[in-house]
């Protein structure tokens, strides 16, 4: 019974971490600005990261994979939102602005190979 | 199935992001793109169980690799400089020496075959008498530092000197660089 | 259902070496390199339980390690000693300045 239900969450754990990372990956690829593609990115590294570890620390019991995930699950949760802050902190200070104005239009540059001087 | 699905989708992206960094023209985007190309490097590592060398991999090619190309990035140009003369004599050449290598490949024993000299030769000795030598649950560990010591001290060695060389090349131009200009524009 | 996270992770990559193809600015590309190496931290630890080795999450815990410090380093390069790809009004920071 304890298996039945251990086996159910994991399950549940893993589907739903996969679903946040697939939107996490299509926000990123898809939405217009830099700061909204920074939203995107940053919904894998907290919500995805806590899902799947914990799904996965559910389908592994109790044993040492769970400390070693719950280890790398923390680091994560803390270094991820830390990164991100710190890459909008580098554009606003450098001076990327976000683009205002209804209707927004994705970056004109948006080009593969980017913008070729 | 799975696993020969998975080593296919990791190589396909792997020639994708290979064609990415020959193709697009800035060079700070083709720094990020080879820190990329590392990650699904020590991907494939790890496929392959090979987890001393995705460890390596991981850590040298997307840490250090991409920061030091960047330091590199500061001193050079930002884009990548027009090709002036055409390519067909050296995609000649790199078709010819890979179409040789793979050919030499065909002769090579299958992965993990039991017939192979890497099964045949020292390696069993070390299997066996590595408990009861060294003690460490770990085998290349083992192999690494004690059996084949030598090689190590002397990859450490290399390694080593080459990071001095590297810091002294990174740090040392750029200033004596704005100061040469600085002279220049006071005098 | 491992194979459906696999399937979800390595969806997810794509679009973000997508992103990192093809992002105008350079902070785009970090914040695309960032992800791929949350994502392959994840990645690894799925693969080592669909293999049915879950031992591999060591090489996960150095990865994330590296990955953090390594988008750290580059955004302190940028800001010390900038390539100058941003062309809008600096400000004090970057080298811009020097």
């Amino acid at each position: 019974m304890i298996d039945l239900v251990q086996e159910i969450l994991g399950w549940v754990f893993i589907l739903a971490g996969s679903a946040v990372v697939l939107i996490g990956g299509f926000g990123t690829w898809r939405l217009p600005d830099f700061w909204a593609r920074l939203h995107g990115a940053s919904i894998t590294d907290s919500a995805g990261v806590i899902l799947l570890i914990t799904g996965m620390c559910f389908k592994a019991g109790l044993t040492l994979i769970t400390v070693k995930l719950i280890i790398i699950g923390i680091f994560l949760f803390i270094t991820g939102p830390t990164a991100g802050h710190a890459i909008a902190n580098a554009a606003w200070v450098t001076g990327l602005r976000p683009t205002e104005g209804d209707g927004l239009q994705s970056d004109a540059a948006d080009t593969p190979g980017g913008s070729d001087d | 199935m799975i696993e020969f699905l998975v080593n296919l989708i990791l190589f396909l992206m792997l020639i994708a992001t290979a064609l990415a960094v020959i193709s697009v023209r800035r060079l700070f985007a083709v720094v990020m793109l080879s820190g990329a190309f590392s990650l699904l490097s020590a991907l494939l590592f790890v496929t392959l169980d090979a987890v001393d060398v995705a460890f390596t991999e991981a850590a040298v090619g997307a840490g250090i690799s991409t920061v030091l190309m960047l330091g590199t990035l500061a001193l050079t140009t930002r884009n990548e400089k027009a090709k002036t003369r055409s390519p067909m004599i050296p995609l000649a050449v790199v078709t010819v020496t890979g179409a040789a290598i793979m050919y030499g490949t065909l002769d090579m024993a299958n992965f993990g075959a039991a017939d192979a000299p890497a099964q045949t030769g020292v390696a069993a000795q070390y299997l066996q008498r590595s408990p009861d030598d060294i003690d460490v649950p770990n085998v290349v560990t083992g192999i690494l530092a004690s059996y084949r010591g030598y090689d190590t001290l002397g990859e450490t060695a290399v390694v080593f000197t080459a990071g001095i060389g590297v810091l002294i090349l990174l740090s040392g131009l750029g200033s004596r660089r704005r100061r040469s200009d600085q002279d220049e524009e006071n005098t | 259902m491992f194979v459906v996270a696999t399937a979800a992770l390595f969806v997810a990559m794509i679009f973000v070496m997508i992103r990192l193809y093809a992002g105008p600015t350079l902070y785009d590309r970090v914040v695309a390199v960032n992800s791929f190496g949350s994502q392959t931290v994840l990645l690894i630890g799925i693969l080592g339980f669909l293999s049915g080795r879950p031992d591999f999450l060591d090489i996960a815990l150095l990865y994330a390690l590296i990955n953090f410090v390594g988008t750290i380093a580059v955004l302190k390069f940028f800001r010390y000693r900038a390539i100058g790809d941003i062309s809008q009004n600096p400000q004090s920071g970057g080298a811009a300045n020097d």
